[in-house]
């Protein structure tokens, strides 16, 4: 009998927590590189979903519920993500966001694919969502399918029949040397030199000298955007006239703003880019430059982004339902038109890779011109 | 000592195995992750406690040998399909040779001399794990590093992986006690506390020395062999400098040379940052500042307060009765 009270009281309880959480804000924990090596991305990234949240909680929030994020520090180390992501699960958030390196996100994401809950990640290592994971969504491009982009370029219309390629080696660089060197292969592009260097490095020196003594038709270079800049004006030093393909990270602004006269004729793919020349995209920059005080690179836009997803998702629902919330991002398509905080029209994939427009841009007198848009497939 | 003192510390002790036994039961996953962590930590450290505290060698190359063993175990139990004990066996015998090898630099160079000559192997080890990707898998990293089964048990979940994980650092510790309580561990400390006449005692310093080395880096690997089933993730960048950095800072401020240090410096290291992430940005400097006040106060370390309070009372009693006596003496007719 009085376990019948008790379970009685109990259940009132609970249903009571229950309706209370309903009303209450929507929970989201991010886990992000704040400190160590990956730092400046994980900066950006927080910031980006700090700024998307403030402009969605003025706005009343999502379904009427304010939007609420922790923010932790994995100090760029595995071990220390994954110790940050147990705790974030375990106080069960509605959707975790980061990390940013691919590292990060291969140890947390079993753990948020167990817990059942949606993790959207700045990861972009090919591999990432091909493990069959069904909670995990890319905020860009994953390297499988922006290094064909670059490569067929390369062969097209560069005819390049030999490339340099200068990677950084870490996951981010390896990983694009590597899916870049198949996609050679099926070109029968011959890499003329296979150069790696070091997160941070100073000087290119005899990088570049080794690039000269190869002789290549074009040179590819993937590296961070302050290595990209040292690069650049080691390859103009050294007189190196060959053209010069990148990725975003070659012909970002900070590139221009670091490197001068030497950016000029860098070309790139670019997925997202505070440069585009898409009008949402230029109010995000100036919206984030007046809360910041400077220009985000690439992972300022996906940090903001991946609040717009969760927005997106969830008005598409119609409720919050963390469980149902995976289901629903799969296949959904979200338009800028109707939904200006996305910036340009996405379609997720089963696997949760993302379908966008990309650019091909290359440098002009120090600014960047956009050669050629590279359409959203579906 | 005193019998009470004695029974007090059996106390004590024994309520301290107990709390680490029962009171994580119902921790949830993060709370018994970042414990497992703990016990990890501390096996590296006691190692790198024997080689420093003990045997007075400042080694920089602490983590390269976590990474050592880390490596072993997970290439081992993804790749070859083997029991993580295999190797256990393999982590330890090589860090052991590789410890070795690495003490003759210091049968000839002392101090921060010799703190270089460990950082360039620690630099070294990263490169390997890095470049190595036929054997490491590189900057990708090794992941589905799987938990081993004990006995029949499986250590899948967080608090059966925890119970390995004290239950190991047990096995270390009480290893370890009977270690510097032989003879070696006399000859370590005399090692450290004068070379010169510990030679002319008849102690062989040069093998003393090696073996300081090779025992303390053979502890990085075991610590190593958990750490890879406890991430079931590894990838080269936690093994780098900033690790060993890391586990010297939990010997020198738990207490270098005592017993009990490594387990209070790898308790700051690891618990004290996550106490104080609820000062979001500012935790690591918080946590710096600590560490540097406590290092100001005590250079000692932790333990080295309480060596200090305890010499202080001892002394403080030794010269009351001093004056006790010295009184009746003037009294006496």
């Amino acid at each position: 009998m009085r376990s019948g009270i008790f379970a009685g009281l109990l259940l009132a309880t609970v249903s009571a927590a229950a309706a209370f959480a309903q009303g209450g804000p929507i929970k989201l924990a991010n886990v992000a590189e704040l400190s160590g090596g990956g730092a400046t991305v994980g900066t950006n990234w927080k910031n980006g979903i700090d700024l998307a949240i403030e402009e969605i909680n003025a706005k009343g929030g999502v379904l009427g519920r304010k939007l609420e994020v922790t923010h932790a520090d994995s100090q760029s180390n595995p071990g220390v993500a994954r110790a940050q992501v147990q705790k974030a699960l375990d106080n069960e958030p509605y959707v975790l966001l980061g990390p940013g390196y691919s590292g990060s996100v291969k140890v947390t994401s079993p753990l948020a694919a167990e817990a059942g809950i949606a993790q959207i990640m700045g990861g972009e290592a090919a591999e990432l969502t091909q493990g069959g994971n069904k909670f995990l969504f890319r905020t860009s491009f994953g390297q499988q399918s922006s290094m064909p982009k670059v490569a067929k370029y390369i062969n097209d219309e560069l005819k390049a029949k030999s490339v340099a390629i200068v990677w950084v080696n870490n996951d981010f660089g390896k990983g694009g040397r590597d899916v870049i060197t198949k996609e050679f292969a099926k070109y029968n592009i011959k890499v003329a030199a296979d150069i790696s260097t070091e997160a941070g490095q100073a000087d290119f020196a005899a990088d570049v000298s080794k690039i000269k003594a190869a002789a290549p038709d074009a040179v590819f270079v993937y590296v961070n955007e302050e290595e990209s800049a040292r690069m650049l004006k080691e390859l103009k030093r050294q007189a190196i006239t060959v053209p010069l393909m990148g990725e975003t990270t070659l012909v970002g602004q900070k590139v221009v703003e670091l490197a001068g006269d030497a950016a000029n004729g860098a070309r790139g793919h670019v997925g997202l880019t505070t440069d585009a020349p898409v009008d949402l995209v230029k109010a995000f920059r100036e919206k984030f430059l007046k809360k910041y005080n400077y220009v985000p690179d690439h992972n300022g836009l996906k940090g903001y982004l991946a609040i717009y997803m969760i927005k997106a998702t969830t008005e598409k629902m119609g409720k919050v339902d963390a469980k149902a919330f995976a289901d629903t991002l799969h296949g959904l398509t979200i338009k800028a038109a109707s939904e200006p905080g996305i910036l340009m029209d996405v379609t997720f994939d089963e696997k949760g890779d993302i379908d966008r427009q990309g650019f091909l841009v290359e440098i002009v007198d120090g600014k960047q011109v956009v050669k050629q848009v590279l359409p959203k497939l579906n | 000592m005193t019998a009470t003192g004695k029974y007090l510390r059996i106390g004590l002790g024994v309520a301290v195995i107990a709390a680490l036994i029962i009171v994580p039961m119902n921790f949830n996953r993060y709370g018994l992750y970042i414990l497992s962590q703990w016990a990890v930590m501390t096996i590296a450290a006691m190692g790198l406690n024997l080689t420093l505290g003990y045997a007075g060698q400042v080694s920089l190359a602490q983590g390269a040998f976590v990474g050592i063993g880390a490596y072993a175990a997970a290439i081992m139990t993804t790749q070859g399909g083997m029991p993580l004990i295999a190797a256990l066996g393999v982590a330890i015998v090589l860090c052991f040779a590789i410890g070795w090898i690495l003490g003759y630099p210091a049968l000839r160079v002392q101090h921060h001399y010799l703190a270089f000559v460990t950082l360039a192997f620690s630099t070294l080890a990263f490169l390997v794990f890095r470049n190595e990707d036929w054997l490491t898998k590189g900057i990708y990293g090794i992941s589905n590093i799987p938990r081993p089964n004990v006995m029949g048990f499986a250590t899948n979940r967080p608090l059966p992986f925890y119970y390995f994980c004290l239950g190991s650092l047990g096995i270390v510790s009480l290893a370890m006690w009977w270690l510097i309580r032989s003879p070696w561990g006399r000859a370590f400390v005399a090692l450290r506390e004068n070379p010169v006449r510990a030679l002319s005692l008849g102690i062989d310093t040069r093998r003393y020395t090696l073996m300081a080395f090779a025992i303390g880096s053979a502890l990085g690997g075991v610590a190593g062999t958990l750490y890879a089933p406890l991430t079931q993730y590894i990838d080269p960048v936690p093994f780098n400098l900033s690790l060993s950095l890391d586990l010297l800072m939990m010997v020198i401020v738990g207490g270098s040379g005592f017993f009990f240090g490594p387990f209070l410096g790898a308790m700051i290291a690891v618990l004290l940052p996550e106490w104080l992430r609820f000062t979001q940005g500012y935790y690591l400097m918080l946590y710096a500042v600590a560490v540097m006040l406590l290092l100001i106060y005590s250079p000692t370390g932790i333990l080295g307060i309480l060596d200090r309070y305890l010499t202080e009372r001892r002394t403080k009693a030794a010269s009351a009765l001093r004056a006790v006596a010295k009184s009746r003496l003037e009294t006496a007719p």
